[in-house]
C-alpha cells in the first residue's frame, strides 16, 4: 500500500500544476461561455451534426463551450430547458406544443427534421403502403403516440376504430414475432435495426400522408431569446455548420459518432444506415435555398393545422425565426 | 442459515459427489436453454448461451467498462441507501412516538415513480452519476428500514428489564440488546438490497446517462440485438448473485445464533380512535410541508414540479377537475384490479417457497439464483419475455407483480424462519416431531414478523411492478396514464397520480399494519411493545 502514501503531495502537485497551466496558458480570444444542449435521446448519429460542430471546434471558435447532454427513456427534454440547465433542447413540434399548452415558455428556433420521421413499418408479406391499408390490422405502438395515429386517420379519412391498437414497447420484436402486423415508429431506427438483423421491412412515412409536424426542433425559452441571444446565435451557427458538413458526408458523421462515444455501444453499420436514412428527412429544396434548420410561414401553417388535429392548438407565434435569420443573414 | 441442527456436512467424497451433481445440473439447464433458443430463433425472444458467450467475448471491453460504471453507482447507492434505512429504523425505535410518521414518510418517498424523480434528479444533479446513485439508494433504503426495525425489537423483554435493573439507560439497551438483535435482520435487508441497488443504478441510467449497462440495455432492446440484451441480463444477474452470496457469507461469518425464546408481555389492546386520527393528520401535514418545502428549497420550476396546491387545483378546484378526477380514478381502478391479486400471489409464493425450502433445503440451490436473477434484471428487459409467455392480458400483469414481490418475501421469510428460538427447536427434536409439524408449530410463528415486514415492503414493490407492466405491455391503468401524461408535459396529472398512489399505498400499509397487530399480539408481542 506504499503507493497510497504520497497522495496528498501528488494531489497538491497536480492542483498546483493545473493552476499553473491555467495561469500561463495563452489567453483565449474570448472567455468561453459554458452552455448545454439537451439531446432528445441517447447518443447516436441522430445528432451527428452536433458532434461535428463539437469535433471541429465550431462552437469553441465562437466562444461557446457546449456540453451535449444525452437523453433517455426517462429524460424528457422540456424540464432541463425550463429549469435553465440546458440553453437549448431538441424536441419536436408536437411535444413542444403540449408543453406550451401546459404553460412552458418555449419558442421553436430551428427545425432539423423538415419531414416528420414517424412511419408505419410492416413486413413485405403483409404490407402497409397507404393509410387505408391500416384497416383491420393490428398496430403496435406506444400509447403515448395515440394522438399521432388519430391525426393520421383524420387527415386520410380512415376509421380509427377499425385498427386494433396493441400497446408495445419501443422495439421491433412484436412485429417480427407476429404479435402485430405493423408498428408505429421512426423510419430511422426500428426499420434500420430490422435491416441490420436481416429482416426486410416496408415503411410508410406519415409525412407523405399529410402528417406535417416538424421534428427534432430546437427549443429555447422566451427568457433566453430575450437575454441570451448571442449564445443562441453562436450555438445555432455551430449546429448549422455541423449539419452542413454532415450533409456532405453522412458516413463520416457516423464514423465520428462511433469514435466519440465508445461507451454507447454503437454499431458502425447501423449508424451509417441511420445516417443515410435521415438525410432526406433533414435536407430539402427549402434547406438547399435557405439553409439548414429553416422554416417558412407555409410550413408553419401546415404544422399549426396538424397540431390542431392532434388536440394541441398553438398559434404560429410558437415559431421564432429571428435566430436563424441572424445565423444565415 | 440452518440453526439448531447438528452439522450435516458430509465426508469429502460426498462433497465431490455433490459438486458433480450440481455441475451436471447446470450443464443440463444450459443445454435445454440452448435448444429452446434454437427452436424459437425466428421469434427473437431467447438468446442461446452460445450466442451470449460469443457476444460477451466480442464486446468484453465495452461490457467491462459499462459494468464498472454501473457497479460504481450501485455500490455508492447501496452504501447510502442502507445507511439511511438503518438510521431511519434506529430513529423509529428511539422515538417510538414518531415511528408511524417516519414509516409513512419512508413509504411515500419509496413510492415516487421514476417518471417524476428522473427529470427532477437530472435537473438537480446535472450530468454525471448523481441521479443513478440516488435512485440506487432509493431502491434499497425501504427494504432495509423494515427488517432492521423488526430486528431492533426482536429481543426478549427480560433483557430490557435486566439492563434497567442494573440502572443503565437506553444507550446500553441499544448497544447490548437491540443492535445485536438487529444484526441478522440487517443481513437480510442487505441481501435484498444487493440486486435492488444494481437494478436501481441501471434504471437510473435511463434518466440521461452517458454510459453504463442501463444505457446499453436500451440500445440493445431497440436494435433487436438479442445476444446483447441477454448478455447484459446475465451480467446483471451474475453480479447480483455474487453480491447476495457475499453478504450472506459475511452474515454467516458473524455467526448469528438464533435468539433465546422471545417472551414479552401481551400488549394493551387498541388505541383510542382520536389518537389515530391525530397521527394521520400530523402525517398529512408533515408530508405536504416536506413536499412543498423541498420543491421551493431547490427552486424547482412549477412547470414540472407541481406543488400540493397545484394538485388540489387540478383535482378539485380548477375547471375540468371533474374530468381529471374521473380519468384518474378510472385508471386507479384498473390498476388495483391487477395489483391486488399479484400482491397476494407474490406474498403467498414467497412465504410458501421459504417454507418449502426449510423442508427441502436442497432446492434452494436452484430457487435462490433464479429468484435473484428475476429481481436484478430490469423489468424493461424481462417484460417482453413475460408478455411473450403469458400475453398482454391480466395473467401477464399479475405474474409480473407476483415476480417482483416474491423475492424479497422469500428472503425475509427465510431469515425469519431461521430466527426460530433454539430452545423451541430442541424441544421439538426431543419429541421427535416431524419436520412438517416443526415448521407449522415452531418455525411459522417465528416467521410471522418477517412475513409482515415483507407484506409492508411488497406494497410499494407491487405498485412499481404493476405500473411498469401497464406502461410496457397492457397500456391500461395508472402506469400507462403516467407514461402518457409525462410525455405530453401534463405534469398536473402526473403529480395527481403520484399523490393518489401515495395515498393508496399509505391506506394499504395501514391495513397490513392493523392485521399485523392482531396476529403479532398473539405470536410476537415483543414487536408491538412501545
Amino acid at each position: 500500500m506504499t503507493f497510497l502514501t504520497p497522495t496528498r503531495r501528488l494531489f497538491l502537485g497536480g492542483a498546483l500544476s493545473t493552476a499553473g497551466a491555467a495561469l500561463f496558458a495563452p489567453p483565449r480570444a474570448r472567455a468561453q461561455d459554458a452552455v448545454a444542449l439537451q439531446l432528445s435521446w441517447l447518443h447516436s448519429v441522430q445528432f451527428g451534426g452536433s458532434y461535428i460542430a463539437q469535433d471541429k471546434g465550431y462552437w469553441r471558435d465562437a466562444g461557446l463551450e457546449v456540453s451535449l447532454l444525452p437523453g433517455g427513456p426517462n429524460a424528457p427534454v422540456e424540464p432541463p430547458v425550463v429549469a435553465g440547465t440546458a440553453l437549448v433542447g431538441i424536441s419536436a413540434a408536437d411535444y413542444t406544443a403540449a408543453a406550451v399548452n401546459q404553460g412552458a415558455p418555449f419558442r421553436i428556433i430551428g427545425v432539423a427534421m423538415q419531414k416528420n420521421p414517424f412511419a408505419i413499418a410492416s413486413l413485405p408479406a403483409n404490407p402497409v403502403n397507404s393509410p387505408a391499408d391500416l384497416v383491420g390490422k393490428k398496430l403496435g405502438m406506444a400509447l403515448a403516440n395515440t394522438p399521432v395515429l388519430e391525426a393520421l386517420c383524420t387527415v386520410n379519412g380512415v376509421d380509427i376504430d377499425q385498427i386494433e391498437v396493441v400497446p408495445t414497447q419501443y422495439d421491433a420484436a412484436p412485429l417480427v414475432q407476429g404479435q402485430v402486423d405493423c408498428l408505429l415508429c421512426w423510419a430511422t431506427d426500428l426499420p434500420v435495426a430490422m435491416e441490420i438483423q436481416g429482416v426486410e421491412s416496408v415503411t410508410m412515412l406519415l409525412a407523405d400522408h399529410g402528417y406535417a409536424v416538424h421534428s427534432q426542433t430546437y427549443i429555447a425559452t422566451e427568457d433566453s431569446l430575450a437575454n441570451r441571444r448571442d449564445q443562441l446565435v453562436a450555438l445555432m451557427r455551430g449546429e448549422v455548420m455541423g449539419w452542413q458538413d454532415y450533409h456532405a458526408d453522412p458516413e463520416e458523421a457516423a464514423a465520428l459518432t462511433v469514435d466519440m462515444f465508445p461507451d454507447a455501444g454503437l454499431d458502425l453499420a447501423t449508424q451509417k444506415l441511420q445516417a443515410e436514412r435521415q438525410v432526406p428527412l433533414m435536407f430539402s429544396e427549402l434547406t438547399e435555398t435557405e439553409g439548414f434548420g429553416w422554416f417558412t410561414d407555409e410550413t408553419v401553417a401546415a404544422n399549426v393545422e396538424t397540431l390542431r388535429l392532434l388536440g394541441k392548438p398553438v398559434s404560429s407565434d410558437l415559431w421564432d425565426r429571428s435566430i436563424l435569420e441572424e445565423v444565415h443573414g | 442459515m440452518k440453526p439448531g441442527r447438528g452439522a450435516l456436512s458430509g465426508s469429502p467424497e460426498a462433497e465431490i459427489f455433490g459438486a458433480l451433481r450440481r455441475g451436471v445440473g447446470v450443464a443440463l439447464v444450459l443445454l435445454l436453454w440452448e435448444l429452446l433458443a434454437r427452436a424459437t430463433v425466428g421469434s427473437y425472444i431467447i438468446a442461446a448461451p452460445s450466442e451470449i458467450t460469443r457476444h460477451m467475448l466480442g464486446h468484453a471491453d465495452l461490457l467491462g467498462r459499462a459494468l464498472a460504471t454501473t457497479l460504481g453507482s450501485a455500490a455508492r447507492g447501496f452504501l447510502w441507501g442502507n445507511l439511511a434505512g438503518a438510521l431511519l429504523a434506529l430513529a423509529a425505535v428511539l422515538m417510538p412516538r414518531g415511528e408511524r410518521l417516519l414509516s409513512t414518510l419512508a413509504l411515500l418517498v419509496f413510492c415516487l415513480p421514476l417518471v417524476a424523480t428522473g427529470p427532477i434528479l437530472r435537473v438537480l444533479y446535472g450530468p454525471g452519476s448523481g441521479p443513478q446513485v440516488t435512485l440506487a439508494a432509493m431502491a434499497v433504503y425501504y427494504t432495509t428500514f423494515l427488517p432492521v426495525l423488526v430486528g431492533l425489537r426482536a429481543a426478549p423483554q427480560g433483557w430490557f428489564d435486566l439492563v434497567r435493573s442494573y440502572g443503565r439507560g437506553p444507550v446500553t439497551v441499544l448497544r447490548e440488546v437491540r443492535l445485536p438483535a438487529a444484526l441478522p435482520y440487517l443481513v437480510a435487508g442487505l441481501q435484498i438490497a444487493a440486486p435492488a441497488a444494481f437494478l436501481g443504478a441501471m434504471v437510473g441510467e435511463f434518466t440521461g446517462a452517458e454510459r453504463g449497462l442501463g444505457v446499453l440495455t436500451v440500445r440493445a432492446l431497440r436494435a433487436l440485438d438479442l445476444p446483447a440484451t441477454w448478455s447484459i441480463a446475465v451480467i446483471a444477474a451474475g453480479v447480483s448473485m455474487l453480491a447476495f452470496a457475499a453478504v450472506g457469507a459475511l452474515g454467516r461469518r458473524l455467526d448469528l445464533a438464533p435468539p433465546e425464546v422471545l417472551l414479552a408481555p401481551p400488549v394493551a389492546r387498541g388505541r383510542r380512535p382520536w389518537a389515530n386520527l391525530a397521527e394521520a393528520g400530523l402525517a398529512t401535514a408533515v408530508t405536504l410541508l416536506l413536499w412543498k418545502g423541498s420543491m421551493e428549497l431547490f427552486g424547482l420550476p412549477r412547470f414540472f414540479a407541481k406543488r400540493p396546491e397545484d394538485v388540489w387545483g387540478y383535482l378539485v378546484a380548477a375547471p375540468g377537475a371533474d374530468a381529471h378526477r374521473a380519468r384518474l380514478l378510472g385508471a386507479l381502478g384498473e390498476t388495483l384490479a391487477m395489483a391486488v391479486p399479484g400482491y397476494l400471489a407474490g406474498l403467498l409464493l414467497g412465504a410458501g417457497l421459504a417454507m418449502a425450502l426449510t423442508l427441502r433445503p436442497r432446492l434452494s440451490g436452484a430457487v435462490i439464483p433464479l429468484s435473484i436473477a428475476l429481481r436484478s434484471i430490469p423489468i424493461v428487459a424481462t417484460a417482453p419475455l413475460v408478455v411473450w409467455a403469458l400475453g398482454r392480458e391480466a395473467t401477464g400483469t399479475i405474474a409480473v407483480v407476483a415476480l417482483m414481490i416474491f423475492f424479497p418475501t422469500l428472503i425475509a421469510c427465510q431469515h425469519g424462519l431461521a430466527r426460530t428460538p433454539r430452545a423451541v427447536l430442541d424441544l421439538f427434536a426431543v419429541y421427535a416431531a416431524s419436520p412438517l409439524r416443526r415448521l407449522l408449530d415452531a418455525q411459522l410463528p417465528a416467521m410471522l414478523p418477517a412475513l409482515f415486514a415483507s407484506a409492508r415492503m411488497a406494497i410499494p414493490a407491487a405498485i412499481l411492478a404493476v405500473t411498469t407492466a401497464e406502461w410496457l405491455a397492457t397500456g391500461r391503468g395508472i402506469g400507462a396514464l403516467m407514461a402518457t401524461v409525462a410525455s405530453t408535459s401534463d405534469y398536473g396529472m402526473l403529480w395527481s397520480a403520484i399523490a393518489l398512489i401515495g395515498l393508496a399505498a399509505v391506506l394499504a400499509h395501514a391495513l397490513v399494519a392493523a392485521l399485523e397487530r392482531r396476529v403479532l399480539a398473539r405470536t410476537s408481542p415483543e414487536q408491538l411493545a412501545r
